[in-house]
Parts: structure tokens; C-alpha cells; sequence
């Protein structure tokens, strides 16, 4: 029983994990602001982008500018969606190879019995 | 089917649990950090998507010119997994390529000839399923192609400018990445082996089911 729900189970967990995973991915791959010196989380929502300065008419030394919004991506949710997609791929690959091994074999087994009938 | 492919593929899932374990204890690349972590899947995916590309050429030349059956069931697994492995690549090199690059793709040489060999094999499996009578050898002409592709595709990095690493990062590769590495590929390869197995004895069941059919119809 458990060989035959096999595949159901294995597909049923790759979907769910590779779902979190790709989510998180996708959504956590977004540029984020810099952030605070606590550890971010990828649920949080990112801070508001500050309005860009007026346009300068004079000369303003390098020292002087605001610092640089730099763009941040975590890492994390890209990780953890490759190695959800990699395990959702193999899974689904072995299940579409089960099942069709199934078919055949059920094919096979019916002429079998057809073939010892006509016999 | 063989006895031992159910185990192998056992083993192989099993190498596939233990894998992270090793991948989380190796150190972090000095510039990339944890995104580098993905490399422990996407390259043994690149390689075992070389090797079922080679061995589909193999195949498919001793069936056109040899005339074997049972080289077109090889070829016709190895494509599927050409396929597969493919995806894989394609799919875990942008997740990293978003962080490292800071875009999700670039259309240099090693990235679009890449692409261009899985669509080769998609195209192969699209002929063998839609094509009719013949399909097969029209298919594993196609496959020829798709084994002359994966050459350039593993030298493009080191001929032309690339943001692809070159092929020296697996040599110069430091001590403690390489256990992790080298775990990563075996379980690959155990997993490979066991799929191209399993995925030719259906080639072959399916054939002897054919022939049963044609059989009773005769009688």
C-alpha cells in the first residue's frame, strides 16, 4: 500500500515544499532598501523609498551627498527555491515514470489474460 | 525490470537527504555568500545534463546506422533526462545569476547555448511523441545535433566574455568545498543511473506490448 501511494505522497510534499520555497523566491528576490542592523525577515514589508533630491544648481562635493540607496537581495529565498525546484523536478520525474511503468504493466498483465482465454 | 533499480534509486534519494547536510557545513564563497550554495545542485545537474546528451548521441548513432532497438530505448530515456536535468539548470542558474549578476538572465554564449540544447532535446521528444511513422529516426538525427552542441556549450566560457564562471573553478575548487562538491555529484550520477534504467525498461516493455498487440491480431 505504501508502494502504491508512494508517488502521491513524494509528489505531495515536493509541491508543497518547492510552493514555499518558489514563493519565497520570487518574493524575497525583490531589491529591498537597506536594512536596519536587525536580520531582516522575507515576510516583512520593505521600508518606503525616500523621494529623490531636487535637481542641484550649484556644485556639491562628494563628502556632502546623501548616502546611496543600495539595493539588497537576500540570498536565502533564491537557495532555498532552487533546492525546492531541484527536488519538485526529480520527484515529479520519477512519479511521471512510475505511473507510466504502471500503465504498461497493467496493459501487459490484461493480454496476458485475453491471450490465455483464446488459448 | 532490473532488481537492482529500485534500490539504486533508493540509495540515490537517500545521498539527496544526506547532500544538504554536507552543503550547509561547507564554508561560504568570499564574494557571493550563501547564494554560492546553489552551485552544490546546478553544476552536477549541468554535468549529468552533458552526459544523457552524450549518451543520446551515442544511442541514436547506433540506432540510424546500426539499426538496434535497443539503442533507440537508451536514447529516447537519456533525452528525457536531458530534458529534466535541463530544467534544473535553467531554473537554479537565474535564482543564482539574480544575486551574483543582479539579473535573472543575459543572453551571453554559455547561458543561451545552454538553452538552445535543452530546446534540441524538447524538440526530440516532441517529434518522437507527434511525429508519426519514422519519427524515430528523424528524432535521433536531431539527437546528433544536440550531442555536437554540448562541446561549445562547456567551451564558450573559456573563449569568449562571459559572466559565467569559467570551467577552472571546479579544479582550483578549495578543500573543504570539494566533499560537499564531489557528494553532490555521486548522488547525481546514483540518481542517473537508476532513472536511465528505469526509464529504458519501459522503452522495452512498451515495445514487447506492441508486438503482443500485433500478435493477437494476427491470430
Amino acid at each position: 500500500m505504501i508502494c502504491r501511494n508512494f508517488g502521491r505522497i513524494a509528489v505531495s510534499l515536493g509541491l508543497l515544499f518547492a510552493i514555499v520555497g518558489l514563493t519565497g523566491a520570487v518574493l524575497g528576490a525583490q531589491p529591498r532598501e537597506r536594512q536596519p542592523a536587525v536580520r531582516p525577515s522575507v515576510w516583512e514589508v520593505p521600508p518606503q523609498p525616500q523621494p529623490p533630491p531636487a535637481q542641484q544648481n550649484e556644485f556639491v562635493p562628494l563628502k556632502d551627498l546623501p548616502p546611496l540607496q543600495q539595493e539588497r537581495i537576500p540570498a536565502a529565498p533564491l537557495v532555498m527555491g532552487a533546492y525546492a525546484f531541484v527536488w519538485v523536478a526529480l520527484l515529479l520525474y520519477v512519479w511521471s515514470v512510475w505511473r507510466r511503468v504502471g500503465a504498461v504493466q497493467r496493459e501487459l498483465a490484461d493480454l496476458r489474460r485475453r491471450t490465455e482465454r483464446k488459448a | 525490470m532490473k532488481r537492482y533499480l529500485s534500490p539504486l534509486l533508493f540509495v540515490a534519494m537517500v545521498m539527496f537527504a544526506i547532500a544538504p547536510v554536507l552543503i550547509v557545513r561547507a564554508p561560504y564563497e568570499s564574494t557571493m555568500g550563501l547564494v554560492q550554495k546553489i552551485f552544490y545542485y546546478h553544476v552536477p545537474s549541468a554535468m549529468m545534463m552533458f552526459t544523457s546528451a552524450f549518451v543520446c548521441g551515442i544511442a541514436s548513432a547506433m540506432f540510424l546506422f546500426r539499426g538496434r532497438a535497443s539503442a533507440d530505448h537508451i536514447a529516447a530515456a537519456a533525452a528525457e533526462l536531458v530534458v529534466v536535468f535541463g530544467a534544473i539548470v535553467l531554473v537554479t542558474g537565474p535564482l543564482w545569476a539574480r544575486k551574483a549578476w543582479g539579473v535573472w538572465w543575459e543572453w551571453d554564449f554559455r547561458l543561451t547555448s545552454s538553452l538552445l540544447l535543452w530546446m534540441i532535446f524538447v524538440a526530440y521528444l516532441l517529434v518522437r511523441k507527434y511525429g508519426g511513422p519514422g519519427s524515430e529516426k528523424l528524432a535521433a538525427a536531431m539527437a546528433l545535433f544536440g550531442m555536437a552542441d554540448v562541446p561549445f556549450v562547456y567551451v564558450s566560457v573559456n573563449i569568449w566574455r562571459t559572466l559565467h564562471p569559467k570551467t577552472t573553478v571546479i579544479p582550483e575548487l578549495p578543500k573543504p568545498m570539494m566533499g560537499p562538491f564531489w557528494f553532490s555529484v555521486a548522488a547525481f550520477v546514483v540518481l542517473y543511473i537508476a532513472l536511465l534504467g528505469i526509464r529504458t525498461a519501459l522503452g522495452r516493455e512498451r515495445s514487447e506490448l506492441e508486438r503482443a498487440f500485433l500478435d493477437l491480431e494476427e491470430e
